[in-house]
Formats: C-alpha cells, sequence, structure tokens
C-alpha cells in the first residue's frame, strides 16, 4: 500500500503541471499546449549537453542532485488519504520542512554561485520569502497536530474527523492556508510569476538561469514534486474533512492546485515585489488565526 | 587548600609556558591543556556511560561554608564540550598565531598561551563544581583569561575598548552572582545548587531565580545582555573568539539550567518555564534578524550565537512547562534538545568561527563584501565551512537538525496532547521564523565570502592554510557528523545528562524518543545514499554529451564586472526593509546621486547597529563618565593625600560605629 501511495503522489506531480497549462489555455480561449508538454520539455533537457561558467564551482553542479534528493525524500512522507506512507514517525512534520529548507539554501547557493547580480537577486528574494512562509507551514502543522492529537503526517490524516462540523471548518481552513502555500512555494502568481520574461523581477526562474541540460530537468521535476507534496497536504485536510480516502484525495490534490493555479494565473496580475512580504505575512497571521480558532474549539470541545 | 593548589597550579602553568622557547609555546599549552582535557574527558565519558559520578574535591572554611566538586552526568557533558573545543583551539592557535609571533614581545605570547590554557582549565571547573566559593573562584578567573585572550591585539583601539566593555557587564553579571550566592548562604547556611534547591522550596523563589537568571544570562548573551558578545568576538583572535563563542558562554547555560533544575517541581515552575521561553524567542528572533544585517564574517558569527543561545533557553522553557504540567515526553524533547543543542552549538559556531579566522589570516579583511569566490583558492576552508554553514541551519542530515527536531517534536507535542497550547505555538512560530532567516543569514554568508568571483585582488591572490588548522577544525567536523548520522547514539549520552532535570531512569527516556531518533538517523544516510544515485545519474546522462564553458549569463549586459555582483547588505536588503525597527542604519560617505549621470569615484558604507547596544551610549553612560570625572580629582599622586583620606576613612567608621549605624 505505502507503494501506491508513492506512485500516486508521483503521478499527482506529473499531471499538475499539465493540468495548469490546460486551464490557463482555456481560460484564455487559445488551443494551447498539449497536456503533456512539460514532460516532453524535460525529456529534451535529459537528451542534451551542458554549459557551465568558468565562475561556478563544484557546488554549482552538485546542488541539482541535492535539490532533487531533497524533494524525493520530503514525498515518502505524504499520506494520500488513508494510505499509509513509506516513511513515516512522530515528528516528520520537521523533517518534511526542513527538507524542502535544504532544498531552498542549495538552489540559493547554487545561484550565487554563478556570480551574476540578477541571480543573487532571486537568491536573496527566495531566501526572504522561505524565511517568512516557514512560521506559516508550521503554524498549520501545529494546527493538524492540535485537531488530531498527533504528531506524524500518517497518524494525523488517519484520525477521521468527518461528522465534527466544528473540525470541518478548521480542516478546510488549514486546506486553504496550505495551498496559499503552494503558490508561494512552488513560484506561482501572485508571488512570482513563471512565465515573465524580464530578469529583473524573477524569482525562481532567474536562480535557474544557468542551468540546463540534465541539471535544469532535475530542477524542475524537484518543483513538480514539492508542489505535489504540498498540495496533497491540502488535499489531505480537505479529504479528512469530507470524505478520507485515498481514491478522493489523490484526485482531489490534482484539481485543487491545476484548477487553482490555472485560475489564478489567468486572472489575476504578480504581486509588486515589495508587496509580496505584506502577501506572506497574511498568510502567516491567517496561519496563526486559525491555529487559534482550532485552539478554542479543542478548549470547548473538552469542556463538554 | 583547593585554592592554594589551584594558584600553585597557575604559576606552574605559567612557568612552564614562559620558560618554553617561543616557537614551542603553543605545544607547551597544547600539552598542558590536552592532558587536563583527556583526563577530564575519560572521566566524563565514564560518567556518561554509567559510572556513579565522584566527588573531585572538597573544601572548607570559605566564606560561604564548605563546598565540594563533583562530576554528575550534566557535568560530565559540558566536560567533554569545554575538552573538545579548547583542545581545537590550542591546536587551531599555533597556525594563526604564527606570522604575529614575530611582531610580539615573548612576554606577551606567554601571556596569551598562559591565559588561553587556564581559560580552559577555569571552565572544567566552574562546571564541574557544586556552587558555593569554589564556582564563583572558577567563574572570575575564567573572566579574567577570557579578558586577557581577548587583548591580544591590544594596540588596537577598539580591541581595549572591546575587552574593557566586557570586563564591566561580565562583572555587572558577577555581582548579581554574588548577592545570589549570599543571599543562599546567608538563608540556608551553604551556597551550593543543592542548598537553592532547598531554599527555593523554603521560600519564596522567584526573586532569586530572576536574580540568578540575570547574572548567569549575561555570560550567555542573553537579551538584552548580549551587547557584548559582538563587540568582544570580532576584536578577539579567532581562536579566541571560537573558544568563547563555542565554549565559554555554555557556562552561562550551565548555570541556568542548574538554577531551573533547582525549582524541582515546585508549581513556580510554570512560570520560569514562561519567562524562559520568553526570553529565548526575543534572544532568538533578535540575534538572527540582526545576524541576517550584519556585514562582517565575525559580526555575523557572534549574533547568531545570540540566536542559538535564544534557541537553547527556548527549548528550556519547553522542559520546564512540560514538567510543571506532567507531561514527560514533552519535558524530556525540551530538555535533550536544549543539551544537544548546546553541544551542536559548540562544534559548529567553532567550526565557523576557525573558518573565519582562515579567512582573516589569508586574506586580511572579514568583511563581507570585499569577499567572494574564496573556494576556489581555499577549496578545504570552503568544504569545512559549508558543513558549518548547514549544520548551523539546522539541515539535515547534520547534527543542528536533530537537536531542532528534538525541540518542535516537543513543542508538537504539547500542542497534540493539550499541555501548554498556546505557549508551544508561539515557541513553534518563532522557532520556524529563526530557523527561515538562519537560511538566509548563513546563505548570504556563505554566498558572499566563499562564492561568485573574487571582489578584490587579495582575495584572488588567497593560498589554502596549513594543514595543522585544518586539523583543528576537523575536530569539531567528527562531532557535526556523529552527531548526525548517529543521532541514537549521541541522544543516549545527552538523556543520561537529562536526568538531573527529570529525575527519571534514562532508559525510559531513550526508549520514548528512539522511534524518532532512528527514522531521523535512516534519513540522513538515506539524503546522502539517493544524493549519491541522482549524482551518478547525471554522470551518466552528461556521458558522451557535450559540456561547454561559458560565461554567466549576463540578461544581455556584455560587460558585467566582478563589483557589480549581488552584496551582502543588498541580500538581506529585504529583510532590513522589515526590520528596520531593531537596527539603526548607519551611512558613512555619500551615495551616488540620482542626478549623477557619468558619476565618479564614491564611497559609502552602510552599516546596521544593535538599537540595545545604543543604550549604552545613552545619556547616562555620559553621566557615570561625569561622575567619574569629578571623583578622579581626589586622585591627586600625592602620598600624603592619600594617608588623610585614610585617616578620614578610619574616623567615619568610628563615628559610625559608635551611633550604632553598623
Amino acid at each position: 500500500m505505502a507503494l501506491l501511495n508513492t506512485l500516486l503522489l508521483l503521478l499527482a506531480a506529473l499531471c499538475i503541471p499539465g493540468l495548469i497549462n490546460r486551464t490557463r489555455a482555456l481560460l484564455a480561449g487559445r488551443k494551447g499546449i498539449r497536456f503533456a508538454q512539460h514532460l516532453y520539455d524535460v525529456g529534451l533537457l535529459l537528451r542534451k549537453g551542458a554549459v557551465y561558467s568558468p565562475t561556478t564551482s563544484v557546488l554549482f553542479r552538485m546542488a541539482p542532485s541535492v535539490i532533487l534528493a531533497t524533494s524525493l525524500l520530503a514525498m515518502l512522507f505524504i499520506p494520500v488519504g488513508d494510505l499509509r506512507p513509506l516513511v513515516s514517525f512522530e515528528g516528520d512534520l520537521v523533517a518534511f520542512a526542513y527538507l524542502l529548507a535544504l532544498g531552498r539554501g542549495a538552489l540559493i547557493l547554487a545561484a550565487m554561485d554563478t556570480g551574476s547580480s540578477f541571480e543573487g537577486m532571486g537568491a536573496s528574494r527566495e531566501a526572504l520569502y522561505g524565511a517568512l512562509v516557514e512560521p506559516a507551514l508550521m503554524l498549520t502543522f501545529g494546527t493538524l497536530a492540535l485537531l488530531s492529537g498527533h504528531t506524524s503526517f500518517a497518524s494525523i490524516f488517519e484520525a477521521d474527523a468527518t461528522g465534527d462540523a466544528k473540525l470541518l471548518i478548521v480542516l478546510l481552513l488549514a486546506a486553504y492556508v496550505l495551498t496559499k502555500i503552494v503558490f508561494t512555494e512552488s513560484g506561482r502568481v501572485p508571488v512570482d510569476d513563471p512565465r515573465t520574461h524580464l530578469e529583473l523581477t524573477m524569482i525562481h526562474e532567474v536562480m535557474c538561469l544557468d542551468y540546463c541540460g540534465v541539471d535544469l530537468a532535475y530542477i524542475k521535476m524537484s518543483v513538480w514534486l514539492k508542489s505535489a507534496a504540498l498540495s496533497m497536504l491540502a488535499a489531505d485536510a480537505v479529504a479528512a474533512a469530507v470524505c478520507p480516502r485515498w481514491w478522493f484525495a489523490a484526485p482531489l490534490a490534482v484539481l485543487l492546485t491545476g484548477l487553482s493555479v490555472g485560475i489564478v494565473e489567468s486572472t489575476q496580475a504578480r504581486n509588486k515585489l515589495v508587496r509580496n512580504t505584506t502577501f506572506i505575512l497574511t498568510i502567516t497571521a491567517l496561519a496563526a488565526l486559525i491555529f487559534f480558532t482550532g485552539y478554542l474549539l479543542r478548549l470547548n470541545i473538552g469542556l463538554q | 587548600m583547593l585554592f592554594l593548589y589551584t594558584l600553585l597550579f597557575l604559576v606552574l602553568i605559567a612557568a612552564a609556558i614562559f620558560a618554553a622557547p617561543l616557537r614551542a609555546k603553543v605545544w607547551t599549552a597544547l600539552a598542558l591543556t590536552g592532558a587536563g582535557a583527556l583526563a577530564a574527558s575519560v572521566r566524563a565519558l565514564g560518567v556518561l556511560a554509567g559510572s556513579t559520578p565522584e566527588v573531585l574535591w572538597r573544601v572548607s572554611a570559605t566564606p560561604f561554608g564548605g563546598d565540594t566538586g563533583s562530576m554528575d552526568p550534566l557535568s560530565a557533558l559540558f566536560v567533554v564540550l569545554i575538552s573538545i573545543g579548547a583542545v581545537a583551539s590550542v591546536l587551531y592557535s599555533r597556525g594563526y598565531l604564527a606570522h604575529t609571533l614575530a611582531s610580539k614581545s615573548p612576554a606577551h605570547v606567554s601571556l596569551h598561551y598562559t591565559s588561553l590554557t587556564v581559560m580552559c582549565y577555569a571552565m572544567l571547573g566552574v562546571v564541574c563544581s557544586d556552587g558555593g566559593f569554589s564556582f564563583l573562584f572558577f567563574w572570575e578567573l575564567m573572566t579574567v583569561a577570557s579578558f586577557l585572550l581577548i587583548l591580544y591585539d591590544a594596540q588596537r583601539r577598539e580591541v581595549s575598548r572591546a575587552a574593557l566593555a566586557y570586563l564591566i557587564m561580565m562583572h555587572i553579571g558577577f555581582v548579581l552572582l554574588v548577592v545570589g550566592f549570599v543571599r543562599l548562604d546567608a538563608a540556608c547556611g551553604s551556597a551550593t545548587f543543592d542548598a537553592l534547591g532547598a531554599y527555593f522550596h523554603a521560600q519564596n523563589p522567584l526573586p532569586l531565580f530572576l536574580v540568578f537568571l540575570a547574572g548567569f544570562g549575561m555570560k550567555a548573551g542573553m537579551f538584552p545582555m548580549h551587547v557584548w558578545l559582538p563587540e568582544a568576538h570580532p576584536a578577539a583572535p579567532s581562536h579566541v573568539s571560537a573558544l568563547m563563542s563555542g565554549v565559554m558562554i555554555k557556562t552561562g547555560v550551565y548555570g541556568i539550567l542548574r538554577t531551573t533544575a533547582a525549582l524541582g517541581d515546585l508549581p513556580v515552575l510554570h512560570t520560569a518555564g514562561v519567562i524562559l521561553l520568553v526570553l529565548g524567542i526575543v534572544t532568538g528572533v533578535w540575534g538572527v534578524l540582526l545576524a541576517a544585517t550584519q556585514n562582517d564574517v565575525k559580526r555575523l558569527l557572534a549574533y547568531s550565537s545570540i540566536e542559538n543561545i535564544g534557541v537553547i533557553l527556548l527549548a528550556l522553557g519547553v522542559a520546564a512547562l512540560g514538567k510543571s504540567s506532567g507531561n514527560q515526553l514533552v519535558a524530556l524533547c525540551g530538555i535533550a534538545g536544549a543539551l544537544l543543542h548546546t553541544l551542536n552549538h559548540s562544534f559548529f559556531k567553532s567550526l565557523l568561527f576557525f573558518g573565519a579566522g582562515n579567512i582573516l589570516s589569508q586574506v586580511h579583511t572579514t568583511s563581507l563584501d570585499a569577499l567572494g569566490g574564496l573556494s576556489k583558492h581555499m577549496p578545504l576552508t570552503s568544504i569545512l565551512f559549508l558543513t558549518g554553514t548547514a549544520a548551523i541551519c539546522a539541515l539535515p542530515p547534520l547534527n543542528g537538525f536533530i537537536s531542532e527536531l528534538l525541540i518542535y517534536l516537543g513543542l508538537f507535542d504539547g500542542i497534540a496532547s493539550g499541555s501548554g497550547m498556546l505557549a508551544s505555538a508561539a515557541g513553534l512560530a518563532a522557532l520556524a521564523l529563526i530557523g527561515g532567516v538562519v537560511v538566509l543569514a548563513f546563505t548570504k554568508l556563505y554566498g558572499t565570502v566563499f562564492l561568485g568571483a573574487p571582489r578584490s585582488h587579495e582575495v584572488a591572490e588567497a593560498s589554502e592554510v596549513d594543514n595543522l588548522r585544518i586539523a583543528a577544525m576537523a575536530l569539531p567536523l567528527a562531532g557535526i557528523l556523529f552527531v548526525g548520522l548517529f543521532p541514537e547514539t549521541a541522544v543516549a549520552g545527552v538523556t543520561r545528562a537529562a536526568d538531573f532535570f527529570l529525575r527519571t531512569p534514562a532508559d525510559a527516556a531513550d526508549w520514548l524518543l528512539s522511534p524518532t531518533l532512528s527514522a531521523a538517523g535512516r534519513i540522513a544516510w538515506l539524503l546522502i545514499v539517493i544524493t549519491g544515485i541522482l549524482l551518478w545519474l547525471r554522470s551518466r546522462t552528461l556521458r558522451g554529451r557535450r559540456v561547454a564553458e561559458g560565461p554567466t549569463w549576463g540578461c544581455g549586459f556584455t560587460s558585467p564586472n566582478v563589483r557589480m555582483q549581488y552584496t551582502g547588505e543588498s541580500f538581506s536588503e529585504g529583510l532590513q526593509s522589515i526590520a528596520t525597527s531593531l537596527t539603526q542604519s548607519s551611512g558613512e560617505g555619500s551615495p551616488v546621486g540620482k542626478g549623477e549621470i557619468f558619476p565618479d569615484a564614491h564611497r559609502f558604507d552602510i552599516g546596521h547597529r544593535d538599537r540595545i547596544g545604543r543604550l549604552f551610549s545613552a545619556w547616562w553612560v555620559e553621566l557615570l563618565r561625569l561622575i567619574n570625572q569629578r571623583v578622579m580629582r581626589l586622585r591627586t599622586g600625592k602620598i600624603n593625600h592619600y594617608v588623610l583620606f585614610a585617616l578620614a576613612f578610619l574616623v567615619l567608621i568610628f563615628l559610625l560605629s559608635l551611633l550604632n549605624v553598623i
């Protein structure tokens, strides 16, 4: 069952970018690219050679492997609905967050290694937004731990919360915050725009400007995996409130992120960069508020 | 008699070092430190492995009655920490001071090495004494020795200023400790930490607890008494910074641990827990925000030490809250996290300060924006520094991750089990923010110093340091890797030391934490294996394909130069714009104006100073200086005046005793 869990996550990771692209095309009234275009793109990258700047060091060459390894490993912690993940232990929430942090740190250093001021700019933004989004992520995990009384992903989502209207609200709110975190962590509008053409305003894209070939493919795959893992968490939170089954959670993760990112990217402009900090701090404030709501509800439950 | 022997021993150390030839002084110091460290560590490891602690010394007839020295598991843990830090520091000093030996007098060098050796022994004395007079004796010996160590470059004005500020602040802390111990002695007839437990049971514990917390917090660098740290560390030679930041400030933590443990399970433990948690949050967040805005390697590292002390205090607060609410697992996670983080910080901070020393000795600057691209010229230093960087960011698979995992687990368990939920959530959010900003601060540090292209020709001509210094850095590196890759074994020793606080058998504690720790160990190995496989796949994919070299993409700009790289200052500018209220920015020189289309040479320095530090240059310091000036008039230098003063003093005492005032 644990293998099915991992397979479903991988499948979700492959589907989400495709669904985003199709949604965007549909909303813009374009014919658009085919669903699996991103896979062909990566396939192309894997067949290419590489060009490295003489400024870079070994770190630049090793970073993509580290980044992909962290995303792969972090993905193993995430359950899909009621399936058990491959790796689960008390405190895997923390390991998940810190593996993502390792990937982020590696990409930042790789960007600094090129000696380009544009990449430094992107690295600086990524570091700041990553630092600010961390409390929101941890507080949301805290809310989940508070509601379920457990400290590992698997046991949190095993606890059946359907039928409790009060918990339902908090779980849905937590899913909302997690979706916003997906937007931030995978570099989507309104925080970052993957389609922007101006290096000055990029964040994630500018950090991999000097990568090509297999390295770039690794980075792209790690972003898919990372956003799939986070989307699956959001879907799990919804599923725990509505229908805690894997056949519900897995498609939901794809639809939730695919549609919401597609719709937001078609209808909204990205933030001015100075507004991003406000945006992320608002997510944190929201996460704190949801925690507090959960706390009040729990006190109330305790009284009865 | 202990003090007599100690003084005799000090004289012998001094004699041995002063008598040794100039080049051999370091080896004498190393032999003396190494012998002590080895003897102490062997005993300490025995205690940590389960042998019963024994009394090391017993003194009677001190002003506070008799006291003893013994090595329980907590002392043993700190003995190990001090021994490793001390030996690495002395070993490192050989290469670091080599080029200064010619310009310093032999007596100066001897004094430095004597202080270094004495400092190591004094720290061992501090953590082994059970309180009372011998504790204060070693504490003061440690302070004086570290003061002399900072003064190695005393001819530089900022060094003597920093050393003096350090000495004054340490003595404010010392006075607080003396007040605490005198009060304890007056109430209980003894001034040991055991007596402190009895005192807390008998009387209102909070005032004395706060006095001790402030006294020890001064040494540890607790907010708002941290201002000496970022001044003293950059001023001191790097091996001394490593020793002070990695090891010495931990004696403050040791004192706070003992004081908190003395509270037992009184109801006031809950209040103490909240105080420690809040202090930890404030210290940690303040330290890390200031660290991220610094543009000097050593100042950044100094602020990061403050941040780590904050994390340790936070963990101790979690432990106290868990214990007071009867939640064994939370208490265990908190205290094990605090102790392990203390040990871990001593490893990676020593390593990083040694790295800073390598930079300073090869490039002669520690200003971030003058460095860059060092990883090509100093490959070993750069790999070691990178490991330290990843460890201090608490990234897997290194040691920082294990201790933060334990602290987080304590917080999550507090939330999940419903004991102290709001306090735990506050700790959780703060620790996450600290963790995030640490990554920013240290990627800024490593990225600007070691990566990219050299920003000056000194950097481009830098070369790797001697192997002895690399060996000294390998010592803490071994600790980092051991704790990170074999967390279960490492934490087993730490949980034994946690007994002093929890009063439960260590085996039960090991059993509670073992699933998480073994999983953390597996993850570390798994991460390494997966990365290895991916690297292999990558090289397989590239085999037979064209791998070329080309310039960094300049985004259409055709003539970039090295000065155009993103600087450390601009890297943290985004954070700086949020944290403006914490720092005071100062600009020297003139920036390029908007109207200048063809600007000529400009010089502009931006610095970010601590707002708390400003308190020490405020009006009341000026007032003290004025009063001091007035009082100085009494110092006439004429012997007859002094005799007159002595006479006046005697008359005053006589009159006061006549009037029954004293």
